[in-house]
């Protein structure tokens, strides 16, 4: 479960975070909805503690991310934007590194590697560098070093850049599937379809506060449209960003 | 805690080995220095040896038979050859006629004293001058009848000690230099690439991310520079063994050797240097916002290490600066080449200051870690 209470940020003169609060529970995905600019990426870099929030807090399975930082980042998986590859290594030597740097011995990180490799098709790139992947490729390989551990809470800031149909659906399905789990997976998009398909809960956020949230059925009844995008539009009250 | 410490180093390791032009390059000097150090050193020993025949210009011998007779007497003569040094000896008109009347007569050296080449030759010239002028007054004092020791109020006797291998003290300090100096320069592109290069391919928020200390990460970092730094000790220290070996030490009477014991003893003291010279560089890269700002940084930074080695191989090094780290390991190093005692209080105590060093480096580093600003560059 990550929880976040009243949190606020200012990187220079811009307030990022204002009074942020929202919590994703276990067992179901979490979308951080928002235009570019609006601060879903301070805000999960604040949940990982690398940003540090000017007041409020951020927990995750109730432990502080800043009083208890390393036992609350064991509870989490973070798939970043940028992917932050390392070109010289290939996927499996990238993803079994970050598996024991999150705990795991060199045994079970290595049988934890190659099944995720497996789950998500990539045992055909398993062995290349990654210098010279595509933007699919790439993503997949971030994908399994965040979920390679098997931790409790998931964080992905925009996992659907670039992937293209084919990974879409299997990310989709790997999402699904966590959740099945009892993971909490949170993640940050601005592309409606993917929210409104995979998200039981929906936090709408706009110049660093939460403007609106719930299931995307009840966000449509509360602004009264067909659509989740129409919806969208009409709590943050304008179209900038969606044609990121 | 080291288990964490270990998995970054392995990576960080495999990482930079699969780099291999950049880690070539850094290594390039270990096997480049040597090299270059024995092409200098032999051009340098033939321009050092003067030869035994000095030819000079003497103008108006004439004047003065006996003088020149003294100074062939010291192969010191006059020439005509293309292989002349550019010196004159101007002997005065006068001078026959003052030297039979027992006044002071003149002869003028005209030559470039700042010419590095000419000041052997003018000494000697000038050695011989003096020795000649106190025999003509012993005579005259003889002819007076006072014994010519009356002049001599101070019997100066130098015994000379130098053994052969201790003359070739400027030499020894290059060559000890060029060794120090590879434990800072083979790891440069590395240490760069895995602190400023992390951030800049933006893998270092992700690292950060996981349950590693800012402290674990900087020491694995270290570590692996340092790794790399020793690899480039060893490499110079190889090459300069073979590449010293073919230097024509013999000219000058001494030879530098760099038997096993001395490998040894190097990789020994090189190990601290090599760990400060990381967390240093680790420290600059992490303080630069981007690759290229580190870059200049780091070759800025860079010049402390090699002024303070540069004090002990030009022999200016103050009593203080003795016990400085990397002046107080080189000094040490110079000695067990020439065979003297090891000054042991000097490197231990130097090891441990630049023990102490390595840990303030890293911690600032560390502590870097944990602002924002440097994580994301901002």
């Amino acid at each position: 479960m990550i929880e976040v209470i009243e949190l606020e940020k200012k990187i220079g003169s811009v307030q990022a975070l204002d009074k942020l609060s929202f919590k994703a529970e276990d067992g179901k995905i979490t979308g951080l909805l928002g235009p570019n600019g609006a601060g879903k990426t301070t805000c999960l870099r604040t949940i990982f503690g690398l940003l540090q929030a000017d007041s409020g807090f951020a927990k995750i399975d109730d432990i502080d991310v800043v009083k208890d930082s390393m036992r609350a980042k064991q509870q989490l998986g973070l798939f970043p934007d940028p992917c932050g590859l390392y070109e010289r290594l290939t996927p499996r030597e990238y993803v079994q590194f970050f598996a024991e740097l999150s705990g795991m011995d060199n045994k079970s990180a290595q049988v934890a590697t190659q099944s995720v490799l497996e789950q998500l098709q990539m045992t055909d790139i398993a062995d290349r560098k990654c210098k010279g992947f595509s933007q699919g490729q790439r993503m997949k390989t971030a994908l399994a070093q965040a979920i390679v551990h098997q931790p409790t809470n998931i964080i992905l800031d925009e996992p659907t850049r670039g992937l293209d149909v084919m990974s879409t659906r299997i990310l989709r399905d790997l999402l699904l599937m966590l959740k099945e789990q009892g993971h909490c997976v949170l993640f940050s998009s601005h592309v409606m379809q993917e929210v409104a398909a995979l998200c039981d809960h929906v936090v709408v956020m706009t110049n660093g506060k939460v403007v609106a949230e719930g299931s995307p059925q009840a966000l449509c009844e509360q602004t009264q449209k067909e659509t989740l995008e129409e919806a969208f539009i009409t709590l943050i009250g304008s179209d900038e960003g969606l044609a990121a | 805690m080291m288990r964490l410490v270990q998995v970054l180093y392995k990576k960080e390791m495999l990482d930079a080995s699969r780099d291999k032009r950049s880690v070539m390059a850094g290594l390039y000097y270990a096997i480049g220095a040597p090299i270059v150090m024995c092409v200098l050193f032999t051009i340098l020993l033939k321009q050092l040896s003067s030869p035994d025949a000095l030819e000079i210009t003497i103008e108006n011998p004439q004047a003065a038979p006996n003088l020149v007779r003294f100074l062939e007497g010291h192969d010191i003569s006059h020439s005509e050859k293309s292989s002349v040094k550019a010196i004159r000896l101007i002997i005065d008109t006068d001078y026959a006629q003052d030297m039979s009347q027992g006044r002071s007569a003149l002869v003028t050296i005209v030559a470039d004293k700042s010419d590095n080449k000419l000041i052997k030759s003018v000494r000697r010239l000038e050695m011989s001058l003096a020795r000649y002028n106190s025999e003509v007054a012993g005579l005259r004092l003889i002819s007076r009848g006072i014994d010519p020791s009356i002049m001599r109020a101070v019997n100066v006797q130098t015994q000379d000690q130098a053994t052969p291998d201790s003359k070739g003290g400027m030499f020894l300090g290059i060559a000890t230099l060029s060794i120090i100096i590879a434990l800072f320069y083979s790891a440069m592109n590395l240490a760069i690439d895995t602190s400023a290069g992390e951030r800049e391919r933006n893998s270092l928020a992700l690292l950060l991310s996981h349950p590693i200390s800012s402290t674990q990460l900087v020491l694995a970092k270290v570590a692996a520079i340092a790794s790399y730094s020793m690899v480039g000790l060893i490499l110079v220290l190889v090459v300069s063994k073979f590449a010293y070996g073919m230097v024509p030490w013999e000219q000058l009477g001494f030879s530098i050797n760099l038997d096993l014991m001395f490998i040894l003893f190097c990789t020994l003291i090189g190990l601290p240097i090599a760990l400060m010279s990381a967390s240093l560089l680790v420290f600059v890269s992490f303080m630069a916002k981007s690759f290229k700002e580190a870059q200049s940084y780091v070759a800025f930074v860079l010049f402390v290490p090699i002024g303070l080695s540069m004090m002990t191989t030009y022999d200016i090094a103050t009593e203080y600066v003795q016990w400085a780290p990397i002046a107080a390991q080189q000094y040490a190093m110079i000695e067990v080449i020439k065979g003297n005692e090891l000054p042991l209080m000097q490197v231990l105590l130097s090891s441990a200051s630049t023990l102490v060093l390595f840990a303030i480096f890293t911690m600032l580093s560390s502590r870097m870690l944990k602002s924002e600003k440097v994580v994301f560059g901002l």
